[in-house]
């Protein structure tokens, strides 16, 4: 490790969030307007006028179709008819409030009192923070051993020495509102800091998960607000928030994965401002301070929002839902059900870190020092650099570096996949269904009616799986605690997880038969393995 | 003149040396590298190459046979070697390279399949390469692209019209390769973000010159000969759609337009490629080893396992690599062009 590392920006600095807080705003908001206003004299859609007009129309339709009677539809309808009268020093003020109005919105309020709580100095202030009710007490009960049931593994030690030398960006797979929440615990447990995040505003509303979010440093990311300003601001909010060395937590997929299927797509959003966030730092002669992505895949045996996600992703009129409020997630009854299931079963959530990338997608050495394809070590402030050294401004260029970070991330994400028994025997039952009916079709397999499937042919199919996987490594592993386990005890523990916890049964056993009851809910678990080509002879 | 307005040019080939001499006589700073230090030295000295001396070589061209020289001296790099070199060359340069140089290439033919199997994978498909993947695996920078056309060594020097076209997915890449290489009125670039398209377009147009070599060796006239190389651009357009390309990258320069150049015309006479006159050999019922195969017959074969891999139906690209695999006559294939199921165009 270098010597001369950032010892000062390295450092977890969540701590002194609220300190900072003002400070960074206030970049966001010079920054933000900055560049607007510098934009605004190529005139067209970059003009102070189409951009406020642009935000005004936005809130307005999204106002008018909540039907929300409050004074806000007023403020923005008053905005639109202003603007045409409005001068531009007038114009650029009111971008000023526009960009400090929803920096604010961004970063909401971070407790000091909730994050004392959740390192264990506040236990009383639990019941000024939640309404007491009995489900709730109960959820909050059996959460305090969540963190046992977390099982991190994979790179943790490498991470480690990265959150030293520089800042980290952990970039997981995304498949549950509770990813938030076992990734803070995974991180936890690792002995890696907590990192700082955007997450959906409507979760925000569900006080017990709230709690965990704050604690976590979450910021509020508004996904109904789709205009350029707003994006802007979130994307100039998670750059500051590198470049003074928070260490942040990206989940590249965008929303949960409907289907359950590791993530090949993802969006690349957030992810850019790793590259912006390292090109200020060059050029602000930082150059040795270091950015670097964490791949992790969040593992459960169980989804809470399993049969919500599925029916989403398979309903063709619904399978573009970018915000589900009515999910699971929304009713404290089903979280506390999946936590006492959780907690009935020892690792039920693997959470696997896999090497870092610098944010270039170049892999690094065990000292954190970028290297090439070809193994060599490269410095890279080069790749922000022009022809004679200084740092060029390339909106395009950092696009396309993004890209590349994004294929490198999914293409590590299968590796990193760990199998738990309910994928196994979810993937097992279906490679049988499809088989005796002749199509791998989910559609196709919801219309015929389901066979038996003779538990022999399940186990054997199982055997088969475990044997494919055992000899393929860049397809994922199995759970490690449980790599010894029987077929039939892995059978049997899958079986059990698939008929018990959601509350329509997946898999059903009778007699010496299996049969998948809900075929959606399997096709849903086996979607894990989705990577895992079809065998040959089947 | 600075390092931004620098090229540097990677190989003193035939096609390195014709693109150095065009852009020093459009008075534009070149920095010519090679390995052979004999080489460098009879441009240093007789500013002539000997792989090309008919091309003049005037001052603000340089040789040097230190790679560091040529990473310091530019940042703008074209890579003019052989497509059996590549590699090796990528790996060599890239010691020496950053992540700020923009490396454009200038080959046209699938690069040889690696015997490292050590190669990362990044989720490419790695059976085939395309030159760029292969020079990405090599070098430091991710900034890469192509360069193709039908411009022949022999045309730039004779100062005649010429045309490329430059393709990246970095648009950095595209604007500086136009800023740099253009020189009209003789050289004149056009752009485009498809590096699949071209590179594909490119190679695919060799295998398709071995095609033309048979056709002509067999006598089979100008009409067949017209709807060769219409299906060639329709065949290898949907191949291209299957990769990734659009396929009107194929009716292009580095498509259409090599082809029809490296197939020759009649009023070009001598300028017919290597892989024309390996179709005609094959005609002739002449039959080659592997190691003498060229780049459009590796490209053939190469192609058509492509095209086996993306259930893309070639009957003429998959008939010449059936000939040059030994699998048919060239009898045999030319009744492809009348045997092909007759559909929309």
């Amino acid at each position: 490790m270098a010597s001369d590392r950032p010892v000062r920006e390295a450092e977890n600095r969540l701590e002194h969030f609220n300190a900072d807080r003002e400070r960074l705003l206030a970049e966001v908001e010079r920054r933000v307007v900055a560049r607007r206003v510098a934009e605004s004299k190529l005139g067209g859609d970059a003009s102070l006028e189409y951009v406020l007009n642009d935000v005004a129309f936005s809130e307005i339709k999204r106002l008018e179709a909540s039907r929300q009677k409050n004074g806000a539809l007023d403020r923005w309808k008053d905005l639109s008819r202003r603007l045409m009268a409005m001068s531009e020093p007038d114009k650029e003020q009111e971008l000023r409030d526009l960009v400090r109005y929803y920096g604010r919105d961004v970063v909401g309020n971070f407790d000091p009192r909730v994050y004392k709580f959740a390192t264990g100095i506040g236990p009383s202030l639990l019941n000024t923070l939640f309404s007491p009710t009995t489900a709730f007490r109960q959820g909050f009960g059996v959460l305090g051993n969540l963190d046992q049931r977390i099982h991190p593994d994979g790179e943790v030690e490498l991470a480690h020495r990265c959150a030293e030398r520089g800042t980290v960006i952990i970039t997981p797979t995304h498949s549950s509102n509770m990813d938030s929440p076992a990734i803070g615990f995974a991180l936890m447990r690792a002995g890696l800091p907590p990192t700082t995040y955007g997450a959906g505003k409507n979760l925000f509303t569900n006080p017990f998960i709230s709690f965990f979010m704050r604690n976590l440093g979450a910021y509020r990311v508004d996904r109904r607000l789709r205009f350029e300003l707003y994006k802007d601001v979130l994307k100039e909010y998670s750059t500051v928030l590198l470049e003074h060395g928070y260490h942040s937590l990206f989940f590249p997929g965008g929303t949960r994965s409907r289907s359950n299927m590791i993530e090949k797509h993802l969006k690349l959003g957030l992810l850019g401002t790793s590259v912006t966030a390292y090109k200020n730092m060059v050029r602000e002669g930082h150059a040795n301070r270091r950015l670097y992505v964490v791949p992790a895949t969040i593992n459960y045996r169980l989804v809470l929002e399993a049969e919500t996600l599925i029916d989403d992703y398979l309903a063709e009129t619904g399978k573009s839902r970018f915000i589900i409020t009515d999910d699971e997630f929304s009713r404290v009854g089903r979280i506390v059900e999946f936590f006492r299931k959780i907690l009935a079963h020892e690792g039920s959530v693997v959470v696997r870190f896999g090497r870092p990338f610098d944010p270039f997608g170049n892999d690094i050495t065990d000292d954190g020092e970028s290297i090439d394809r070809a193994g060599r070590q490269v410095d890279p402030a080069t790749f922000v650099r022009g022809a004679s050294g200084e740092v060029t401004d390339d909106d395009q260029r950092d696009a396309e570096y993004t890209r590349a970070l994004g294929r490198r991330l999914s293409a590590v994400y299968p590796k990193l996949t760990v199998f738990h028994s309910t994928h196994l025997v979810a993937r097992a039952l279906y490679d049988e269904v499809a088989r005796r009916a002749g199509t791998r079709d989910i559609y196709r397999l919801m219309r015929v009616a389901q066979s038996a499937i003779p538990k022999a042919d399940a186990l054997a199919a199982i055997d088969r799986l475990r044997a494919r996987i055992a000899a393929n490594p860049a397809w994922g592993a199995e759970h490690p605690g449980f790599v010894n386990q029987a077929s039939a005890d892995k059978l049997a523990d899958g079986v059990k997880g698939l008929s018990t916890f959601h509350t329509r049964v997946a898999v059903e056993e009778r007699g010496d038969s299996l049969y998948a009851s809900d075929i959606k809910l399997v096709y849903y678990y086996q979607n894990r393995t989705a990577h895992i080509p079809v065998e040959s002879s089947s | 003149m600075s390092r931004a307005e620098t090229v540097g040019i990677i190989g003193a080939g035939r096609f390195g040396t014709a693109l150095g001499s065009v852009l020093a006589r459009a008075h534009r700073r070149v920095i010519l590298w090679s390995r052979d230090p004999a080489i460098v030295d009879a441009i240093q000295t007789t500013r002539r190459c000997p792989r090309l001396p008919e091309a003049p070589l005037p001052e603000p061209l340089a040789a040097t046979a230190d790679p560091r020289v040529l990473a310091a001296e530019a940042r703008f790099l074209v890579m003019a070697v052989s497509s059996t070199n590549v590699r090796e060359r990528a790996r060599e340069l890239g010691n020496f390279l950053d992540g700020s140089h923009i490396v454009v290439h200038a080959i046209g033919a699938f690069a040889t399949p690696s015997s490292d199997p050590a190669a990362r994978s990044d989720g490419a498909p790695r059976e085939i390469g395309r030159v760029s993947e292969v020079v990405a695996q090599g070098l430091p920078t991710l900034k890469i692209g192509a360069l193709a056309g039908p411009a022949l060594p022999a045309d730039l020097v004779a100062g005649e019209y010429a045309s490329m076209v430059i393709a990246s997915a970095f648009d950095e890449v595209v604007a500086e390769g136009r800023r740099l290489l253009n020189a009209p009125p003789q050289l004149r670039l056009y752009s485009t973000k498809d590096l699949v398209g071209v590179e594909l377009a490119s190679a695919l147009s060799g295998a398709y010159t071995v095609a033309l070599g048979l056709c002509d060796g067999l006598g089979m006239g100008v009409g067949p000969r017209a709807v060769l190389i219409t299906r060639a651009v329709a065949e290898s357009s949907r191949l291209g759609q299957a990769s990734g390309a659009e396929p009107r990258t194929f009716a292009g320069l580095a498509g259409l337009g090599n082809l029809l150049v490296r197939a020759g015309g009649s009023a070009t006479p001598g300028v017919r490629s290597v892989d024309y006159e390996l179709g005609r050999r094959l005609a002739e019922g002449i039959v080659t080893a592997d190691a003498q195969r060229t780049e459009g017959a590796r490209a053939a074969i190469a192609g058509a396992e492509l095209a086996a891999k993306l259930r893309v139906r070639m009957p003429v690209l998959s008939g010449v690599a059936a000939v040059l695999s030994g699998r048919a006559e060239p009898r045999e294939v030319a009744a492809l062009l009348g045997d092909t199921v007759a559909v929309e165009e």
